[in-house]
């Protein structure tokens, strides 16, 4: 069972700027989706028109079983939405600003406050509840920002950027939360520019790239098709580097890259290839700057699906 | 219903500092100024200057504090905090409603207060207690008319030219038409006072016939024909521009 579902929306701006392309995908009811993709490629879009804040230019979207451009009042009594930047009231705590979008669900006064009271509780912010929201950090505004989007839990919850800008506290923090939340049952789709982030937290990932989507599927499906990572070696004097290629030159992939001083190798067995390596160079007795597994980057990861598409 | 009670608490819990003071003095500054700048240069026959004045200095006020709510209007659009409201699921109109029982409220407030200055300098209400509250009754009515226009102009703001001018620009330009309404109406001095070449606009325009009829209502003496007048007036711009702002508030991309 699909909770959420496009059929081939598209997005154009002003009649020229493309934003989305024929996009199709669907994140099953519990799950959490993850739309990865630089900025730019149209993950917020695609959130906006699920959250019934742009209508697609053609194609079809339902959220929880109602179409978003037909039914947009049915969706939003369905979604919570969390935007890129903290949507709060700044000049409220951020215990008003839970009461408030309670109340703004249509809860009565007296049942916000109890909810407000619990959330407060699970997200840990007994000790900022009831400071201005503008005297918040990063990581403080997120969680009420969160929080706020869940004071009627929702069936589908659209959580757009949400660790862009924490710091890595913080991001754990929103990991945690986001992981704590899907137990719970709730559908996640959430958009990131990090292929860590989507891989820690999602069961699902669509790859977007220029408004088109260039792979789906889960995080295994995906490292496959991007390559495994490689094991990289720099050795103290730049002159040892050629040797340390000639012990390594049989296996996987292997590279001397001089001018950065490094000599890779594919790592397909990840910390087992690394301690291969490792033996390998330490018989030649050569002093090492460092040794060390690297995953693909996105950006590397991006090249090699786009590459893909393309050939 | 819980929505637009809990989003009107947000609107004046905002305002409470940085707009409703104003909304309490600028009665009595727009009141001063009118009346020792003009106040001994103008004939108006029988009728003392402060008693001649006031419902233009009322008049002037709401023009002013319809202004505040394009920038109100403005940031709810364009905020993240706007957006969000967007995805509730709430009516489209209902943001609009809380900033315009705001300005309903915000209105009231300076119409007390410039009743109170006005009773220091002498203006009275002669009629009694109906006549009062017609007087308030059509203040309230061109408060809602003219904060209804500002706000469809906030919401506007933001989208045209990609919102460069900013609901700033839009403010300014708002205060052409306010000042040349105010300044060129027989609500500050009487049609004779003006050059002949002016006078059939400044005896028809609204803000002329709507201070005459209040004028009236503080008297007790109302021309019914200058009554339907201002009443037709009100009424068309509440319809016109409230008609707008629904239009505006509820399209989207």
């Amino acid at each position: 069972m699909f909770v959420i579902e496009l059929d081939s929306v598209a997005k154009t701006f002003d009649g020229a700027i493309q934003a989305l392309e024929d996009v199709s995908f669907s994140v099953p009811t519990g799950s959490v989706c993850a739309l990865l993709g630089h900025n730019g490629a149209g993950k917020t879009t695609a959130v906006k028109i699920l959250s019934t804040l742009l209508r697609p230019t053609s194609g079809q979207a339902t959220v929880a079983g109602y179409d978003v451009t037909r039914d947009p009042a049915q969706v939003r009594a369905s979604i919570g939405s969390v935007g890129q930047i903290a949507a709060l009231d700044w000049e409220l705590t951020g215990r008003e600003n839970l009461v408030l979008f309670g109340r703004l669900r249509g809860m009565r006064r007296k049942d916000a406050r109890a909810r407000a009271d619990a959330l407060i509780h699970q997200f840990d912010m007994l000790q900022a509840a009831d400071r201005l929201v503008r005297t918040y950090s990063g990581g403080m505004m997120r969680r009420i920002d969160i929080a706020a989007g869940l004071m009627v839990p929702p069936k589908v919850l659209f959580l757009d950027e949400p660790t862009t800008g924490l710091d890595p506290r913080s991001r754990r923090d929103v990991w945690g939360l986001v992981s704590s939340l899907s137990a719970q049952g709730v559908t996640i789709l959430l958009t990131t520019q990090y292929l860590e982030e989507a891989d820690v937290l999602s069961d699902s990932i669509v790859v977007l790239n220029k408004g088109r989507i260039i792979a789906n599927g889960t995080a295994e499906e995906l490292k496959r098709r991007v390559g495994s990572g490689y094991c990289t070696v720099s050795p103290v004097n730049p002159a040892d580097l050629s040797k340390i290629f000639a012990v390594v030159a049989e296996l996987e992939g292997a590279e001397a890259d001089y001018e950065a001083n490094t000599v890779s190798v594919l790592a397909p067995d990840g910390v087992a290839t690394l301690a291969e390596v490792f033996r390998r160079v330490d018989r030649l007795g050569v002093e090492l700057v460092d040794i060390a597994l690297r995953k693909p980057s996105l950006d590397e990861a991006f090249l090699h699906l786009t590459e893909s598409v393309t050939t | 219903m819980t929505a637009l009670v809990a989003l009107t608490e947000r609107v004046v819990h905002d305002a409470l500092r940085n707009d409703l003071p104003f909304a309490a003095l600028s009665p009595a500054a727009n009141f001063i100024v009118f009346n020792f700048m003009l106040g001994n240069v103008i004939d108006t026959g029988g009728m003392s200057y402060p008693q001649y004045v006031l419902p233009v200095v009322v008049i002037q006020v709401i023009f002013l504090g319809a202004l505040t709510t394009v920038d109100r209007a403005a940031h709810d659009e364009r905020s993240n905090f706007g957006d969000r409201l967007r995805t509730l699921p709430i009516s489209a109109v209902i943001p609009l409603m809380a900033r315009m029982l705001y300005c309903l409220f915000r209105g009231a407030v300076a119409l007390l207060a410039a009743v109170a200055v006005g009773y220091m300098f002498g203006f009275r209400m002669f009629g009694g207690f109906i006549y009062a509250a017609a007087f308030a009754v059509l203040v309230l009515m061109l408060t809602l008319a003219l904060s209804l226009a500002a706000d469809a102009a906030g919401v506007l703001s933001v989208n045209w030219r990609g919102g460069i001018a900013g609901s700033g620009a839009f403010t300014q330009f708002l205060l052409v038409p306010q000042m040349l309404l105010v300044m060129l109406s027989t609500g500050t001095a009487p049609a004779d006072s003006f050059p002949d070449w002016l006078h059939s606009f400044v005896r028809n325009q609204p803000v002329s016939q709507v201070t005459q009829t209040l004028r009236g209502f503080a008297t007790g003496h109302v021309v019914v024909s200058n009554l339907a007048t201002s009443l037709a007036w009100c009424l068309g711009l509440l319809v016109v521009f409230g008609a707008n702002a629904v239009r505006i508030q509820r399209r989207t991309q």
